[in-house]
This record gives C-alpha cells, structure tokens and sequence, in this order.
C-alpha cells in the first residue's frame, strides 16, 4: 500500500450497494480492487481466453504473430457458426465484450469511491465503442459476422489493409482523414504538455511562479496559453472526437457509402466544368 | 506529504536584462485581449502577447514565402486562372522532379525545390526559436528536442530517404491530396506497410498517444477539483487530488505512474511516434523492397497465396548513392542490387 493509500480505501459506496443495500464482491485483492464488476470482467476474460487457446490449437498455428482466431466464414450470415469456422470468433467476441463493459462499470465503482469525476469510464467507454462499431454494429448492419476482424497479430493488419481497399481509397474517407489529423494533433499536443511539465519541475523557484512563468512560455512561444487545466480539458476532447470520427470511419464504409473515390465525384451545380 | 521525486539542481533563471534586449527582433508583438468565453469552459482567456525574435521573423518571413511561392505555382499549373486555382485547390500537386540534380523547369519539380528549401529554413529557424526561448525561461530542453524529432521524420521522408533512393520522386507532391496519394502509393509499392515493424510501432505509439491523452486527461479533469492540475506544485508536493488519481490507476490495473512519471511517458509515447516512423521510412526501400515478403519470410504473417519475388525495377531512372564505397551493400533497389540479394536470399 502506498503510505497515504489507507485512508482511502473505505467499504461502500458501489453500484451494487446502492441498489441491494449490501455488496459482497467490495474488497481488494492485492493492489486491485474487486469489486462485482471486477468478478464479471475477469471471469468473462477468463472464459474468452479459454476458447482463444482452444480456437488456436484447432488451427495449430501458436505463433505469436501469426495465430489467428478467424472471423465467421460469409455463408454463415448472422446466424451461429461452428466452432471451426467461426464460432470461437463469435464466443471470444461475446467474452471480450462482456469484459470491456464490465471493467467500465468497475471503474465507475473505482471513482465513487475515491469521489471523483467519471471521466476515465466515460473515456473508456468510448474507446469500447470502436470496437463495439467494429466487431458488433458493422457486421450486423451488413448482416454477416464475417464482417468483423480476425483476432490476430498481423491477421487484423490484413483485415485494415483489405477494408481500405475495398472501399478503393479509405484514404480519401473524410472521416479517415479526421481520424488521423486527431491521432497526430494528440500526439503532437502529448510531447508539448509532456515537455512543459518536464521542463518545470523540481527547480529552485516556487512552482506556482513556475506555472505562471510557463503561461508567459507559451504566449511568447505561439500566442497564447491554454492553462494547466485547460490542456487536460484539450487533450481529453481531442480524444474523443478523435474516437468518435474513427467510429464514423468505419461504420459508414461499406453500410452508407461504397466507394471513397467515387465520393468526391460530385460538383457544385452552379459550377461549369 | 514529503517530496515524491529527488529535485534536480536548481537551475539558474537569467534576469530579463541580459537576453531580451540582446536580441533586435526582441519585442513582443500585438497587445493582450481576453476571450471570456473561453473561461468559461476552464481554459485561459488571454490571447497575445507573441515574442518576435530573429529566429521567429525569418521562420514567419520563410513560411509566408513559401505560402506565396505555392499560390504563384498553383496559378501557373492551372493556367493562370484564380478561380480554376480555388476550384481545384485539393488537386494541385507540386511534384519533385526526377533525379537529385536541380530540377529542367519550375513545373517540372523546381516549384517543389524552392517550397522544400523554404520550408526547411523555416523549420529549422522555428528550432532556433524554441531554443532561444527554452533558454530565456531556463527550461529543461524536452520541447526543442520533441521538435527536433519532429523535423528528423520530415527531413527523413523528403531528404533522407530520396537521397538513398537516388531520386528526389521519392518524396511527397506537396498539395493537400499529394500527402494522402504519397502515403497509399508508397504502401502499395513497397509490399504494404502494414508488415513494416516499424510502422507497426509507430502506430502502437500513435494510438497509445491518443489513448494516454484518454487516460491523463480524464483523470486529471477527474480530480481537478482537488488541485491535480497544478502538476508543477504537485510534483513538488502532492495533494489529495494527485492522490486520487494515483489510486485510481492502482485500484484499476495494479500499477500507477505519478504526477512526474506520466509525462515521462507521455513524452517518450509522443517523441515514439516520429522515431519509430523515421526508421520505417528510411529503411523501406532500401533494405527491403516488399514488407509482405518480409512478413513471410520472417514468419510473422501468413502466406496467403502465390508470392512473387520478381521485384519490377520502380525506379529505372534513379541512381542511388554508391553505399560501397563506405563498406554497406548496394541498396536492392536497383536491377543488380535486387539480383544480387535474391543470389544471398537463396
């Protein structure tokens, strides 16, 4: 335990306490909290496992790179598939999806009991939600589980490489292209935070002059400072609309439009060519 | 609650006199306006002033030429028609020419030279203007350094890797779809990127940025009610905020960083993305012409038909860099490199 970790670590206050009253899963083990949520997620991960090593024994194949838990065959539609033909896929996915949503839920039970915001849970649940739209939503919107991607190293790598061609050019997907300008504008926006604080601390001045200082810093540098406070509040929103265009990316590929090419194929009408 | 981390030395902070009037550029600009709007939201409201600075003036004066130069080629590559320029302003490429000498004409890749040495200069005085003011506020140099990983990747894509190609055609068209055609072209070319090691870690690091900013962001705005936001402070001594954030990652995973250690991490998974790429732009061409075969051949992707190994030359005009000459193998691009290493391959 961390030295001032005892006088946080108090019973109740959960998601199942509040609506039977008492809560039999409210301990920790180790480090980690439990939980019922915890109980769900890791016996969910537990079961999914298991047939990720069953699935990748009937194929054979254990290496690491290569293993592979294929995606239902096409003929299969949305309907239950054999195990060898894609049932393990289905069952993982199932597993997996439990899972994620459970260690949501036991994140929500982590921040009332710490009393704080739920912004880690809210993040997290968005980052479900891509592969929620990838492996659940699509593929039922297209009406064949063989739309999701294979459970594989370099497997789902072919399963991105393939999708960007079938839709011709997913670079010239106007949601692809957001995507990408937020994954590199947060990376860009990380190394700035990252060298701020990194460049301040821990020196001979009071850190609150420090943090002032560090406003002027970037005024002189670019204009204007967004404050320490309002970096994080920067950087969380970059992520989401990061997370939320890279869902539109791929929902929309195939269900709402077929060719991004063609996409652009248009003019404004007042406009000769 | 004592000092989580062991200070540094102190550092020693100039006094305003000695570096701000050394400097004839040395003057802030505009004067400072609040947007309170902004406020409301949390963030800060002032706007301006901006530092002037040799350094900044030439970057500034660099970049606005280069703008310039790129609106009097685009009007010279749709034929002089504003309109037709706006219209078609996604499709104008600037291309690079042929070879590595000076381009035969401003169409034919001398547009893309001046815009590539403008920009450079431009990039390089920004580097200088980083630097000046890291020193002015006695900053640990990480930002200069972040920049400076940043200007390896570009100067890797549009100098470097032409340079060991033997052809500036190598590098991006600069135009607003020449990147996005770069980047599928030069997958496709090279056997898909996608079996490029190094191109995987660079995306790890990609979305492993994005996700930290995720996780630092959210835990911050968690507990910014108790002050985690005040890194500097915290660092220097920590709080129930700070606390809380610790915990919560603990609880969760069974492991936390601290309020200096996540920007280490931070640092290092955004700094990651630029090396990581770096090395796969540099090495795809040069020490392997299909990442695919690669893949197989290394045991880390599946076959998943008939392979070939008859590399089409792509480049029949370009004329690498005799390597030789300083003990490294010719490069397999060329006909007889590509013979050469298929013969050590068998």
């Amino acid at each position: 335990m961390l030295e001032f970790e005892s006088a946080y670590r108090k019973p109740g206050n959960t998601l199942l306490g509040l609506l039977f009253g008492r809560d039999p899963f409210d301990f920790w083990a180790g480090r980690l909290y439990v939980g019922l949520w915890g109980a769900v997620s890791v016996g969910a991960a537990f079961l999914g496992t298991i047939y990720l090593f069953l699935a990748v024994g009937q194929y054979g194949d254990w290496d690491l790179w290569r293993a592979n838990i294929h995606a239902p065959f096409r003929a299969f539609g949305l309907h239950p598939a054999p195990f060898d033909q894609g049932g393990a896929w289905q069952i993982v996915v199932a597993c997996a999806t439990v899972a994620f949503i459970a260690w949501a839920l036991r994140e929500v039970d982590i921040c009332r009991k710490l009393e704080m915001g739920f912004h880690v849970p809210i993040m997290f649940s968005l980052a479900i939600s891509a592969w929620v739209v990838l492996q659940i939503i699509r593929p039922i919107w297209m009406g064949c589980w063989c739309e999701g991607f294979d459970l594989s190293f370099t497997g789902h790598l072919t399963w991105v490489s393939n999708t960007g061609f079938r839709y011709m050019n997913f670079y010239l997907n106007p949601f692809h292209a957001l995507g990408v300008l937020g994954f590199f504008t947060t990376a860009m926006i990380l190394a700035m935070h990252g060298s701020a604080i990194l460049g301040i601390y821990n020196t001979d001045k009071d850190p609150v002059t420090e943090e002032a200082n560090a406003d002027n810093f970037w005024r002189d540098y670019v204009g204007y400072s967004i404050g320490e406070y309002g970096i994080h509040f920067l950087g969380f929103w970059l992520a989401v609309f990061t997370l939320v265009v890279s869902d539109l990316c791929i929902l929309l590929s195939g269900t709402v439009f077929t060719d991004w090419v063609q996409f652009w194929q248009w003019h404004l009408p007042w406009i000769s060519q | 609650m004592a000092t989580v981390i062991a200070p540094l030395p102190p550092v020693q902070i100039p006094a305003d006199s000695e570096l701000d009037h050394s400097d004839p550029a040395g003057i802030r600009l505009g004067f400072p306006f609040r947007i309170e709007l902004l406020g409301r939201l949390g963030l800060d409201t002032q706007f301006g002033t901006v530092w002037l600075g040799t350094w900044g003036l030439l970057s500034v004066m660099l970049g606005g030429m280069a703008a310039l130069v790129y609106v009097w080629a685009g009007l010279t590559l749709t034929g002089g028609d504003m309109w037709t320029f706006i219209r078609e302003f996604a499709n104008v490429q600037l291309l690079p020419p042929n070879g590595l000498g000076a381009a035969p004409s401003l169409a034919e890749g001398g547009f893309w030279q001046i815009e590539m040495l403008l920009l450079a200069f431009s990039t390089i005085c920004w580097a200088g203007r980083c630097y000046e003011r890291l020193v002015r506020y006695s900053w640990r140099p990480y930002l200069l350094f972040a920049w400076l990983s940043a200007m390896l990747l570009t100067a890797t894509i549009f100098v470097f890797r032409p340079l060991l190609m033997g052809t500036w055609s190598e590098a991006p068209a600069l135009g607003w779809l020449g990147d996005l055609d770069w980047a599928q072209n030069f997958s496709v070319l090279w056997g898909n990127l996608y079996y490029n090691p190094w191109h995987m870690l660079a995306i790890f690091f990609l979305f492993g940025s994005t996700m930290l900013w995720g996780m630092h962001g959210a835990t911050i705005l968690a507990t910014a009610a108790e002050g985690s936001h005040h890194e500097a402070a915290e660092i220097k001594d920590m709080h129930s905020g700070s606390h809380k954030a610790m915990l919560f990652w603990r609880w969760t995973m069974a492991w936390n960083a601290n309020p200096k250690t996540i920007h280490d991490w931070i640092w290092w998974y955004s700094v990651g993305v630029v090396l990581a790429s770096a090395i796969g732009i540099i090495s795809t061409g040069t020490v392997t012409t299909d990442w695919y075969v690669w893949g197989v051949d290394h045991g880390i992707v599946e076959q998943y038909g008939p392979m070939s190994r008859d590399k089409i030359n792509l480049l029949p005009n370009a004329k690498p860099l005799d390597l030789t000459v300083v003990g490294l193998p010719a490069p397999p691009n060329t006909t007889a490199g590509a013979n050469a290493a298929q013969g050590a391959a068998k």
